[in-house]
């Protein structure tokens, strides 16, 4: 009788850390602005997470960042191409708005890549020195938890743990916003941003 | 409130526009075509970087993977496929997809010093004649008003056209800049190297060393403008300035951006101003169609020939021989030594009333042979770029004899000078220039008549000394200041010839500049 006992606590202590650990989704929409937003979590204290291994690549091409927003997960190296026969450069002058983070990856030629890994969070917007036009942005994401609006602003982060996070909203020119979260299951945040 | 404190309240007002303004766009025709800035092609427009220079050497495309670039399809002309039909077919070519149309208009405020009125110290007529007009102190202008569509057909076939429609407010004043075809590497059907033969025809500013009808001065260089006019004991009435459009053909090869670069030229010859409309023979724009007659006042046609070979001074030889340099922080222009010199030549045809050896009525004609010579260089290192030119000019004197019945060589009507300028871009959107102009002519000495630009030089070298600032306020708008300490010149000579009381004229000048 006691060892059913027993048996059954921790049947129910198991039920209950993986109850505990269950993922959750986070979605909404974002508001106020039109086109393509990022929304992502911010860093949790206590919480690290590894670095992909994938690189994505950012071209330049018929003097365009292609493609225009790349999101990544903060530790990511990303890989610049310049697909195009004029010579480019990729600088950026902050990176979350901090301006000490300013860095330029120089010139390469036609065919080839550079890479940079991402370390800091935050918006980080590609400009060329010699194409004033030229726009791009890599929004690094301090978790893997992260997604992309659809033209309506809707978007759905998935496979979030519950609990308590700092949710952010991004959008080009616009301000970000932020908002706590408690996500148990699925979960609702929406975001009106302004420019 | 004084003069000097009003000018320094409108520079102020102009600065805080430029401060206060926010980024933009330049959209005349290539910036449209290919979704890019001016800055592409220029710095400080007009003045072209190295990337703007290539674009340009290749007829107004980019110079490798062109359709990679372009935002607005052209049209097509006939399917590719008929080139293959062709002689059984017209070739087919593309015209731009959108009218590669850019128009600019500049303004001008200008503050004059008042020795300005010292050349009518003197009156006029008898008591109570009503005088010339007060030159002011301050004046608005408006500028020129101008059209130009440039692009390229296909086939690596280039076109402009530029025309200024209005200048300083007067549809009158306008007038045609350049309007030509131009036929880029050619060579190719001739198996001769890449870039190395290249044709253009219509009317052109000639290929001089430094552009004077795309500067970015307010005020021209001396030299282009120098006329040659002997003095009275002579009979030289060349009014040919280097700066003046040439109608004719040019062949040339090279790069403006690295290595050698050459033209030759043959183009019309009008060295007496005048043109003809002879009411036997129509030219092509005249008789029905009501054009103005033939252009041309002599057989002759003049020559002119261009060379230069700029140094690129990269270590590196792929940074060295591409079209721009790779800086640690991104391409940027070369720095270069580029060393040139150039030749016109042509003969001054006048025509006289005169008498056959035999003592018949007859006219006789004095083809006087001339030629402008010179030489130029170009410093460039990073965003600062020294510049200079030089030029002599030479006409030969043939004075009537007693008789009328021919011509008797006289002293060679000569100048000389150049100029020297220093571009610094301080700042992406910050020029400054410092420029020196200096012309030496005996003869506009002795005739008391400088250029449009003097009333009358006391000496026979004229310097001018020419600080300016430019800001561009987007890369399609400029801002730009000019402080011109010009020559002296003088009203009045006493008995020895010696000028009294000289004065100098300087002026302070800002323009508005903006193309779209």
């Amino acid at each position: 009788m006691k060892r059913i006992f027993m048996m059954m606590m921790v049947a129910a202590l198991v039920a209950m850390m993986s109850l505990a650990a269950s993922a959750g989704t986070i979605s909404g929409k974002v508001a106020g602005v039109s086109g393509e937003s990022v929304v992502y979590v911010e860093a949790a204290a206590g919480k690290t997470f590894p670095a992909p291994t994938q690189e994505p690549v950012i071209d330049q091409k018929g003097l365009v960042f292609q493609p225009h927003i790349t999101v990544v997960q903060q530790g990511t190296t990303v890989q610049f191409l310049n697909s195009d026969s004029v010579a480019h450069n990729v600088f950026w002058p902050s990176v979350g708005g901090n301006k000490k983070l300013t860095h330029n990856l120089g010139t390469w030629p036609k065919g080839e890549k550079r890479p940079f890994k991402f370390d800091n969070p935050g918006a980080v917007p590609l400009l060329c020195n010699v194409h004033p036009e030229m726009s791009g942005y890599v929004v690094v994401s301090p978790t893997p938890y992260f997604a992309r609006t659809d033209k309506s602003g809707e978007y759905k982060i998935e496979n979030v743990p519950d609990g308590s996070y700092t949710v952010t909203a991004w959008h080009e020119g616009a301000k970000n916003q932020s908002k706590p979260v408690a996500v148990a299951g699925d979960t609702k945040a929406d975001f009106t941003l302004s420019k | 409130m004084d003069t000097r404190h009003r000018v320094f309240q409108i520079l102020a007002f102009v600065v805080t526009v430029i401060v206060l303004t926010g980024s933009g766009y330049a959209i005349p025709a290539f910036s449209r075509q290919y979704g890019t800035s001016c800055t592409t092609c220029h710095i400080d427009f007009p003045k072209l970087n190295d990337f703007g220079k290539a674009f340009k050497d290749a007829g107004f495309k980019f110079p490798k993977d062109d359709e990679t670039f372009i935002k607005i399809p052209p049209v097509m002309l006939g399917s590719p496929a008929q080139k293959e039909l062709w002689p059984h077919t017209v070739f087919p070519g593309t015209i731009p997809g959108i009218p590669q149309i850019g128009l600019r208009f500049n303004q001008f405020f200008q503050y004059t010093g008042s020795s300005a009125n010292k050349y009518n110290a003197a009156p006029q007529g008898g008591l109570g004649s009503l005088q010339s007009p007060l030159i002011p102190n301050t004046d608005f202008e408006p500028g020129f008003f101008s059209i130009f569509m440039a692009g390229n057909f296909g086939s690596d076939i280039a076109f402009w056209v530029d025309d200024d429609l209005s200048v300083a407010g007067l549809n009158a004043n306008g007038a045609l800049g350049d309007g030509y075809l131009r036929f880029v590497n050619v060579g190719r059907f001739f198996k001769l190297p890449t870039d190395s033969f290249t044709v253009r025809v219509g009317q052109f500013e000639l290929d001089l060393p430094f552009t004077q009808a795309r500067s970015i001065n307010i005020s021209p260089y001396d030299i282009y403008s120098q006329a040659n006019f002997g003095a009275s004991n002579q009979n030289v009435n060349n009014v040919i300035e280097l700066a003046d459009a040439g109608h004719g053909i040019e062949f040339s090869g090279g790069h403006q951006y690295g290595g050698y670069h050459y033209s030759v030229a043959v183009v019309d010859q009008n060295t007496s101003g005048q043109t003809a409309s002879a009411p036997n023979v129509a030219s092509p724009t005249g008789g029905s169609f009501g054009g103005v007659g033939f252009f041309s006042d002599s057989n002759y046609k003049d020559i002119y020939l261009n060379f230069s070979y700029r140094f690129n001074l990269e270590q590196d030889p792929a940074s060295r021989h591409d079209i721009q340099a790779a800086g640690a922080t991104g391409p940027r222009d070369h720095t270069y030594l580029s060393l040139g010199a150039f030749y016109y030549e042509g003969r001054s045809d006048q025509r006289f009333s005169g008498l056959t050896s035999g003592g018949a009525a007859a006219v006789i004609s004095a083809r006087e042979p001339f030629y402008r010579v010179g030489g130029d260089f170009s410093f460039n290192y990073r965003t600062f770029n020294l510049f200079g030119l030089y030029m002599y000019g030479h006409d030969n004197d043939l004075l009537l004899n007693s008789t009328f019945t021919g011509f008797l060589p006289g002293a060679a009507a000569t100048f000389n000078g150049g100029f020297l300028e220093a571009d610094y871009l301080v700042l992406p959107w910050v020029m400054t220039i410092m420029r020196w102009d200096r012309v030496q002519s005996t003869a506009d000495f002795l005739n008391q008549a400088g250029s449009a630009n003097y009333f009358s030089p006391v000496g026979t070298t004229r310097n001018r000394y020419t600080p300016g600032v430019q800001f561009l306020i987007h890369p399609n708008i400029k801002a730009s200041f000019e402080y011109q300490y010009r020559p002296q010149q003088t009203v009045f000579y006493n008995a020895n010839g010696q000028a009294v009381n000289p004065f100098r004229t300087n002026t302070a000048t800002g323009a508005l500049e903006f193309v779209y």
